[in-house]
């Protein structure tokens, strides 16, 4: 949660500093852009979530992914909410889409991985969950 | 003597005999009446179809949208335009600033009021939400969804039940002012209207005199007879409505029962259908005006008619809301605005109570995987679907102009082409629109779900993917034979496939099978992969169905419907995704209640490295191959990747492609399987760019992931060459697949011996 706070204010301020004037490299995606908007229903789905109503919290997200379909962060929570969840397969899927999206950054990538474990460790694949923590150190 | 006393006996017996008889009969004919009262009024009560709403409209700044786009969606909505805003579900346009009013209303997760909006447009888009009443920005606002239609009870499809609380409380007074001054101190009858009516009647001119309450119990009879017993069964059983039920729930079954005209032979009951038959919306969006002329044309359905009368139909509204005024319901001023506002009557009657019949046939078929048909029909659930109409608009424009014109400049008769339309979100597989016909409002053959057709070259994509899932057997730039192919097999005759343009081409690089939709190179390539591998991936990527395997197959032989096409095209546009196409988000309870939401679920099927170089071929049909005329419609920096298919024959004409946001799939033919003398490109194509056209669109970006390297290559002969060189180009691999063998920088005159020396070796 910590983390993704601080990508999100970081974020912010890059693309107050005009960051979202760069052009976009022909094989990486841009940066996503920030949206007050998702801002806003990613803090709403926070505290659903937080109040354990996971099904709204699930619900909000959608509602941001439809602003910024792309937005890795947003695919990222959405593993983590289906984590809350029990859903450990859908939990996995999110984060391995989070992953594909997130392009070169290394933090979302790492997290996705330690989300991956999780939901392995949970479905009993430990080797598989091994795994994906080891990538998570890699990243 | 003894006789004469039993005869006297029986005599005093006999009355008080014959006065409980009667006495016992007129009990039993009430508790009769009573029962039919109390079964017309349940029945109708409960069977609350079904209501289905677009997506609601999501406000925030930067989101592209201009004014009229706007203006449109609210207009959807029935917003009416007024000076000054101040009621919910109206608005004012100043330039580029909008004001309104939104109306309440309850969402899954909650109940949102009535805001006063101000939203300022800049360079298409939303610049600024300002919330009126605290002069606050907001970040973001949802309107209230569009009310697209119902899912109604079997036996009258043409009834549009309505709620007390969605009437119009202007409806209520014109139904009040002018049919029945004292409904809400009166017990059924009116005994001062029945006075006014003798007196009337014997004065010559005829009046009604009954109640509302009256008027209604006559409806629960078929026969109109007017006899003296008739009417005092009606008064009977208006006692009786009256003793049961509350006055609103009277006046709900009234709104929901009255007789309001004739379309041939079917019969329109009812305000909700009146409204959709003479103005082609839901009845809680219509206006004063609007209300006032249904309820005039009470009186005389066939003589107020407003399509075959309209000066009498105006001349009776302008009474009823001369009569609105005089009795206090509405100020001179609403009296002197609305007398002069036009009929507002549609020309012709809409085909179906719904605009878009096609979408509604998926959501249908969705719901009815979890709910009972009759709980659908009758328990008033709310279903809240992924529909846009700014999308299916498009959709609906483009398919009904391109045909005509295509049409034209094919020289096919007029009328004898069919499509179908499929848009989805490509991110989370939410259907945007559907048609289902060349008239987008008929109800019968839902050709986006049901006509199943071969899909020609759209199975190519799949066959190239299948290899590319192979890296070390094949890349973009192996070398595929496109020369002459038999391919026998034991009990059938052989299979000579030929190309488009009944040439061959020799060798040719995989990516440009693809590209230029070669058949001859992709079916050795799909042989060599295998007929099963192939069509196991198709339905990884989502077909549903067991199809029967073919070599054939390879060239798009097996029958799908644009719907499974789409499911198949989601998964590729979607990274490697799937994710079962979905047309509904929440289902609520009449009363609101969540009972259930189809959440957002996704699998990953395909690897993204494949996807990526197959993705970034399909890019190139668009840029350089079989759809590169998508280039009139759309610019190139929108990157789209897609195919085109057509059948042999020219049956069918395919299109499917995507951009980074939105799906499509278009299909044409002819229903009786003839030709349709197009190909995917003529056809379906020119449908697909008209229509995407006229949406926003993102820029497809694929992600390339870490293992994919570009690599130079010389087109001719697949190997590797210097940066740069002629007749070379940059192909992406993954990493470690691409070719070691290098060939030699070629000059311009190297490249064409090179050229011919191929062509020497492997045909022409």
């Amino acid at each position: 949660m910590k983390r993704i706070e601080r990508w999100l204010a970081c974020a912010m301020i890059l693309v107050l500093a005009g960051c979202a004037s760069l052009q976009p490299v022909a094989t990486e995606p841009p940066p996503p852009p920030r949206n007050e908007a998702v801002i806003a229903l990613l803090d709403v789905s926070r505290s659903q979530s937080s109040a354990g109503k996971l099904d709204m919290a699930g619900a909000s997200l959608e509602r941001a992914l439809r602003i910024e379909p792309q937005n890795p962060e947003l695919w990222q929570e959405l593993a983590r909410v289906r984590l809350q969840q029990r859903q450990y397969r859908e939990a996995e899927n999110f984060a391995a889409k989070a992953n594909i999206l997130a392009g070169t950054d290394m933090h979302l990538r790492a997290e996705n991985w330690r989300i991956i474990g999780q939901a392995r460790t949970s479905l009993g694949d430990y080797q598989g969950a091994q795994a994906a923590f080891e990538h998570a150190e890699g990243e | 003597m003894a006789k004469r006393k039993r005869q006297k006996l029986n005599k005093k017996l006999i009355l008080p005999l014959v006065a409980l008889a009667g006495l016992l009969a007129a009990l039993v004919f009430t508790l009769y009446l009573d029962s039919v009262v109390r079964e017309r009024f349940e029945g109708k009560r409960w069977e609350l179809p079904a209501r289905v709403y677009a997506r609601p409209l999501e406000l925030y700044p930067g989101l592209k949208l201009t004014p009229a786009q706007m203006i449109s969606e609210l207009s959807m909505l029935g917003y009416r335009e007024m000076p000054e805003p101040r009621e919910p579900g109206t608005f004012r346009l100043r330039g580029q600033v909008l004001e309104l009013v939104s109306r309440p209303f309850v969402f899954g997760d909650g109940p949102q009021p009535s805001v006063s909006l101000g939203i300022r447009f800049a360079n298409g888009q939303v610049q600024e939400l300002v919330e009126r009443a605290k002069n606050s920005a907001l970040g973001l606002v949802r309107l209230e969804p569009i009310l697209i239609g119902g899912i109604y009870p079997g036996k009258n499809e043409d009834r549009v039940l309505v709620k007390f609380e969605e009437v119009p409380q202007h409806l209520i007074d014109a139904l009040i002012a002018v049919e029945d001054r004292r409904f809400y101190s009166h017990h059924g009858i009116d005994p001062k209207g029945i006075a006014r009516a003798l007196f009337a009647t014997a004065s010559g001119s005829v009046q009604g005199g009954s109640t509302l309450t009256q008027q209604l119990a006559k409806n629960f009879f078929l026969t109109p007879k007017r006899t003296i017993r008739r009417k005092l069964t009606e008064m009977l059983m208006a006692l009786l409505i009256e003793l049961h039920y509350s006055k609103e729930e009277i006046l709900e079954a009234y709104i929901n029962e009255v007789y309001l005209g004739q379309d041939g032979n079917r019969a329109i009951h009812g305000f909700g259908l009146a409204s959709s038959y003479f103005f082609d919306k839901p009845l809680t969006y219509l206006g004063l005006a609007d209300t006032a002329l249904l309820a005039g044309m009470l009186k005389g359905p066939s003589f107020y008619n407003p399509r075959s009368q309209p000066q009498r139909a105006l001349e009776r509204r302008n009474l009823v809301l001369a009569i609105m005024a005089r009795e206090g319901f509405i100020s001179a001023q609403q009296f002197a605005l609305n007398k002069s506002a036009p009929l507002g009557v549609i020309d012709r009657p809409p085909r179906g109570t719904s605009p878009h019949p096609a979408f509604l046939g998926l959501v249908h078929r969705q719901l009815q995987r979890d709910y009972r048909d009759a709980d659908l029909r009758s328990e008033g659930l709310q279903i809240f679907t992924t529909l846009d109409p700014q999308v299916q608009l498009a959709a609906e424009r483009a398919l009904t102009a391109q045909l005509a014109q295509l049409e034209q400049s094919y020289k096919q008769p007029p009328d004898s082409l069919q499509a179908a339309i499929l848009v989805t979100s490509t991110q989370n597989a939410e259907v945007q629109a559907v048609v289902g016909a060349r008239d987008p409002r008929s109800k019968g053959f839902n050709r986006a779900l049901d006509a199943r057709r071969p899909i020609g070259s759209l199975v190519k994509p799949v066959v190239y993917l299948t290899a590319l899932q192979q890296p070390h057997s094949y890349t973009l730039a192996t070398m595929v034979d496109d020369t002459p192919l038999v391919y026998a097999q034991s009990g059938t005759t052989d299979w000579t496939p030929e190309n488009y343009d009944h040439q061959f081409h020799g060798q040719v690089m995989l990516r440009d099978g693809l590209i230029h939709s070669y058949n001859v190179s992709t079916a050795r390539l799909g042989l060599e992969v295998g007929v099963a591998k192939v069509l196991a991936n198709l339905r990884r990527l989502g077909v549903e169905r067991k199809v029967p395997e073919f070599a054939s197959s390879l060239l798009g032989a097996n029958e799908f419907s644009p719907l499974e096409v789409t499911q198949v095209y989601q998964t590729l546009a979607g990274g490697g995704f799937r994710t079962p196409l979905r047309a509904i988000r929440e289902v609520l309870t009449a009363e609101g209640i969540s009972l259930q939401r189809y959440p957002l679920n996704i699998e990953q099927v395909v690897d993204p490295a494949p996807l990526f170089l197959l993705t970034k071929t399909m890019q190139d049909v668009v840029r350089e191959g079989t759809a590169r005329r998508l280039g009139n419609y759309l610019p190139a920096d929108l990157e789209i990747a897609g195919k085109t298919g057509t059948s042999d024959g020219f049956r069918d004409s395919w299109f499917a492609g995507f951009t980074g946001d939105r799906l499509g799939v278009v299909w044409i033919g002819r229903d009786d399987n003839e030709s349709s003398g197009l190909t995917g490109a003529s056809g379906a194509m020119t449908i697909w760019g008209r229509m995407m056209a006229s949406l926003d669109l993102t820029p497809l970006l694929v992600p390339e992931g870490g293992n994919i390297e570009r690599v130079w290559i010389d087109q001719a002969s697949g190997l590797r060459s210097a940066a740069d060189c002629p007749g070379a180009i940059a192909l992406p691999f993954i990493a470690g697949s691409a070719p070691e063998q290098a060939v030699p920088c070629a000059r311009d005159s190297d490249k064409k011996s090179h050229k011919t020396w191929f062509e020497r070796i492997f045909g022409r």
